[in-house]
């Protein structure tokens, strides 16, 4: 003999339209949902319009451009950043950094490890390691000289760098990397 | 800021793709056009997010075409030709027990598919149908005479 | 260690995200979904998927996703057995079209729908005109139910 199956009776808890056909119409809630609908559009809205602006990153308000106080070193980069994603940090260099045809940048470690420098171009043509950073050297003739920093950060949350021309005042920014 | 724009050029890629592929007879969606959406989806999504996969920005993407869609039934319910134009509108195939030749031949229907959406109402014979309409979601909707 | 508590998070928001976004976007009325609907959901959930899964493309990024999503949709159900307030927000509850009172104007105009719509299924039960629909209720998963008037009261009716 198989065993009964748990049973329950049938209750009447479906409400009824009319008393008569069981729907289960809930109108105050439903009232108040189509409210919160109408919340998450703006909500949305506001996303798309602040993306627009760039606050998520690779935008118009995102675009930092930082000078050195004696001119040897102005930076262009993004305030906020997205993970995984390529962008390109520029380093101009001015005409008081160059010195006998070289011209020597310090980056700090968090351009390369958090902030994953790609590629340097041009390729530099020495590099020294030390002090928390990197010492790159350039060839260079006479202003005005780029160098261009083609960063892929891994990880979000806000990381900072630092970046000095020696004997001239250093750099220092930090970056919000979204994810 | 483009792929926001790719993502509102993409839906509507997609819908007119979606549009011109002709309405096909009978309800059930055939492995081939799986494969098709699967294909144009695809290929689609991967132009719109291009290099940058963060999860800001594929969520944004997200956002814009569910805006775009909702936006797009608005304009609908507001107005009967811009839902004509977007979804069509429903052609009838027999009317009066006679068949339509023009629309059957147009959108490349058999009396074949309309016996077999016939024989899902459990209609045996195709004397019995007094209407037979293919609606705007290809399916076809069979009315029997009195 | 951050990095693999970063992709869990991913694939939780994509998760949560897009229950959210099938939610709200809403559909057309009808049995089936449409075609374009198909490559809706496609497009909406590759874009999604791009974004959990980014540039690592690992299989052990994706199981771990996989089973994240999996786990987050057994919570899912099972919040939705249990709490009533749950399954009316996850789902939505039914909506009546057309009543004995006449048309829920409200009601159809928040839902973006037309009598047409209305129509259309009526005519796949056999049902030629309007005044033989009796009850006319849009289901929380979005296809609507008619309900025709029996021959008995066709006469009396409203």
């Amino acid at each position: 003999m198989a065993e009964q199956p748990f049973t329950t009776p049938v209750e009447d808890t479906v409400p009824k339209l009319d008393g008569e056909v069981a729907v289960g119409e809930d109108l105050d809630f439903q009232r108040r949902w189509w409210k919160f609908e109408r919340i998450i559009w703006s909500v949305f809205l506001i996303v798309i319009v602040c993306d627009l602006l760039g606050m998520f990153g690779h935008g118009w308000l995102a675009k930092a451009k930082v000078r050195a106080p004696d001119g040897s070193l102005t930076i262009e980069y993004e305030r906020i950043e997205r993970a995984n994603t390529p962008s390109t940090m520029t380093l101009h260099i001015g005409p008081n950094a160059i010195r006998d045809g070289h011209v020597k940048v310090f980056v700090s470690d968090s351009i390369v490890q958090s902030l994953g420098a790609q590629r340097v171009a041009p390729q530099p043509a020495e590099s020294v390691i030390g002090q928390g950073g990197i010492l790159y050297t350039f060839l260079t003739t006479t202003g005005p000289a780029e160098i261009q920093i083609q960063l892929q950060p891994v990880l979000p949350g806000p990381h900072s760098f630092r970046i000095q021309i020696p004997n001239s005042p250093a750099i220092e920014a930090s970056v919000f990397v979204m994810p | 800021m483009e792929t926001l724009v790719r993502a509102v050029i993409g839906y509507f890629i997609l819908l007119v793709a979606v549009r011109v592929l002709k309405r096909r007879a009978g309800s059930q969606m055939t492995l081939f056009e799986f494969v098709l959406i699967f294909l144009m989806g695809g290929v689609i999504i991967l132009a719109t997010v291009g290099q940058d996969r963060s999860v800001v920005n594929c969520t944004c993407a997200v956002i814009a075409v569910a805006m775009i869609h909702r936006a797009l039934a608005w304009a609908k319910s507001k107005s009967p030709r811009i839902g004509a134009l977007i979804d069509g509108t429903p052609l009838v195939l027999i009317r009066q027990g006679a068949w339509q030749d023009e629309a059957m031949r147009r959108m490349a229907i058999r009396p074949g598919d309309v016996a077999a959406a016939a024989r899902a109402q459990g209609i045996t014979s195709l004397h019995d149908v007094d209407y037979a309409i293919l609606e705007r979601n290809g399916g076809i909707s069979i009315i029997k005479k009195l | 260690m951050e990095i693999a508590l970063w992709t869990i998070c991913r694939a939780a928001f994509g998760y949560f995200f897009l229950v959210l976004i099938v939610r709200v976007v809403g559909r057309r009325p009808g049995r089936q979904l449409t075609p374009f609907e198909f490559v809706l959901i496609f497009y909406l959930g590759g874009l999604t998927l791009t974004g959990m899964v980014g540039n690592e493309a690992s299989l052990v990024n994706a199981v771990c996703q996989i089973l994240t999503i999996a786990l987050c949709h057994y919570g899912l159900s099972w919040l939705r057995l249990r709490s009533d307030i749950a399954a009316r927000v996850l789902d939505g509850v039914p909506l009546i079209l057309l009543g004995e009172g006449g048309w829920r104007t409200q009601t159809l105009s928040k839902m973006m729908i037309q009598d047409d719509d209305v129509m259309d299924v009526a005519r796949d039960q056999g049902i030629r005109d309007l005044s033989e629909i009796r009850l006319a209720v849009l289901e929380s998963f979005g296809q609507i139910n008619v309900m025709p008037r029996s021959k008995a009261d066709g006469e009396g009716g409203a």
